[in-house]
């Protein structure tokens, strides 16, 4: 009896050294959106040299700033600006070598692969008149991050997102760098 | 005829030479086709360093990340994060939910922490932190540790001379490491983990009773056998 009481006291003592579980609060569920840029580093849209708006510089400085690329960002934030067509851009980040990569074909797999890779990246809307950044896209639902709205993402079914960007020229940006870690769960 | 040829040939390298880029057309400008190759890397790991840029502890952390070889490559293999507090995005995603400074977590690419160490948490030295890191890894993968008196015992085994079939057999290739793209590859962990001492101790207590049991038991039937006086 004794010989059991002292076996049943060693697996106690054992069991009463085990780690207690974490307090600090972790999500269940994936994070959305998959690019949950803070507020704090949304760029807002500003006229460039030449009056024009820079929408396209605002979001790509929004995902480099994601991507942990401050000093890029910042670079370009008083460096550029103006309105942008695809080759032009291009021309313009090879030359402050910015890792980046673009299609101007509609090709959803950009998207998908942006997404997936939680980097996000720029699309065009409104018929090619504007850039914003994509910063969620699964098999129903897409959001995106408006630089003349920073406030708030905005969710729109996917076809919609999809339709909108074939028409608006199809041109899609995104810098290629170390997306921020996910929240933990 | 000759200058016509050369003329032609000319004329035909120009045109080669042009006509990639009049491919793709948008919006009336003219931009080049751009092969570029994406990185597929949705299954990489994250490990974070947190801490303030000021923190020796902090940059002492980061340096091996840079200077130790096991280290370093394991950072080449994952998504590396150096994050400091004067940041937003420690503000927003590491702040409400880290424990001390300096932090370094490791997760899957689903955010699960795989693991976590906070300020003296942190193991004293690079290779202290390689292993456990190492350890984590392992866990996640279901990898068995080599405990220390086996990988001995191994050892003293490979020292003894055995019989050499004749002729040597042609080696297997070596398997290929079952990977899915995203786990790093580590050294196995040494040490037997903490768990395992509760369904030890379980063994241990199932084992006293039925020894206890057994006796009694024998006792009964040697009683019973016994022939009474």
């Amino acid at each position: 009896m004794k010989r059991i009481a002292l076996v049943v006291l060693l697996l106690a003592v054992t069991v009463a050294g085990c780690n207690v579980p974490s307090a600090a609060p972790r999500p269940a569920t994936a994070e959305r959106p998959t690019v949950n840029v803070p507020l704090e580093l949304r760029q807002r849209n500003w006229q460039g040299a030449q009056g024009m708006g820079s929408c396209t510089w605002a979001s790509l400085v929004s995902l480099l700033r994601w991507q942990g690329r401050y000093y890029t960002a910042d670079w370009i934030r008083q460096n550029e600006g103006d309105g942008e067509w695809p080759a032009d851009m291009a021309e313009r980040l090879d030359r402050a070598h910015v890792r980046y990569a673009y299609v101007t074909n509609g090709d959803v797999r950009f998207l998908e692969w942006a997404c997936r890779t939680r980097r996000g990246c720029g699309i065009t809307v409104k018929g090619g008149q504007h850039m914003v950044a994509l910063v969620h896209l699964d098999a129903k639902w897409a959001a995106i991050l408006d630089n003349n709205d920073v406030e708030r993402f905005i969710w729109v079914p996917r076809e919609t997102l999809i339709a909108e960007w074939k028409a608006s020229d199809g041109w899609a940006i995104a810098p290629i760098y170390t997306p921020a870690a996910p929240l933990p769960r | 005829m000759n200058k016509l040829l050369l003329c032609l040939l000319c004329a035909l390298a120009l045109f080669a030479a042009v006509a990639p880029c009049c491919a793709d057309t948008v919006n009336g400008v003219l931009s080049e086709e751009r092969v570029v190759s994406l990185p597929n890397d949705q299954g990489k790991w994250y490990i974070s360093v947190v801490g303030d840029s000021n923190d020796a502890r902090y940059n002492e952390i980061l340096g091996w990340f840079d200077n130790t070889p096991s280290l370093s490559n394991l950072r080449g293999q994952v998504h590396f994060c150096p994050v400091t507090t004067n940041t937003a995005i420690y503000t927003e995603r590491y702040a409400p939910n880290v424990k001390a400074l300096p932090t370094v977590r490791m997760q899957k690419p689903d955010g699960t922490v795989v693991y976590e160490a906070a300020g003296n948490d942190i193991p004293m030295t690079a290779g202290g932190l390689n292993s456990a890191l190492a350890k984590a890894v392992n866990a996640i993968r279901g990898l068995r540790p080599v405990l220390p008196w086996r990988r001995d015992a191994d050892n003293r085994l490979k020292k003894l001379e055995r019989p050499q079939p004749q002729p040597q057999p042609k080696p297997d290739p070596t398997p290929e490491p079952i990977d899915d793209g995203g786990t790093p590859d580590m050294e196995p962990a040494v040490d037997l983990p903490g768990w395992i001492a509760a369904p030890l101790c379980g063994a241990a207590l199932l084992v006293g009773l039925c020894w206890g049991y057994g006796r009694k038991l024998k006792e009964k039937i040697k009683a019973k056998l016994t022939p009474a006086k």
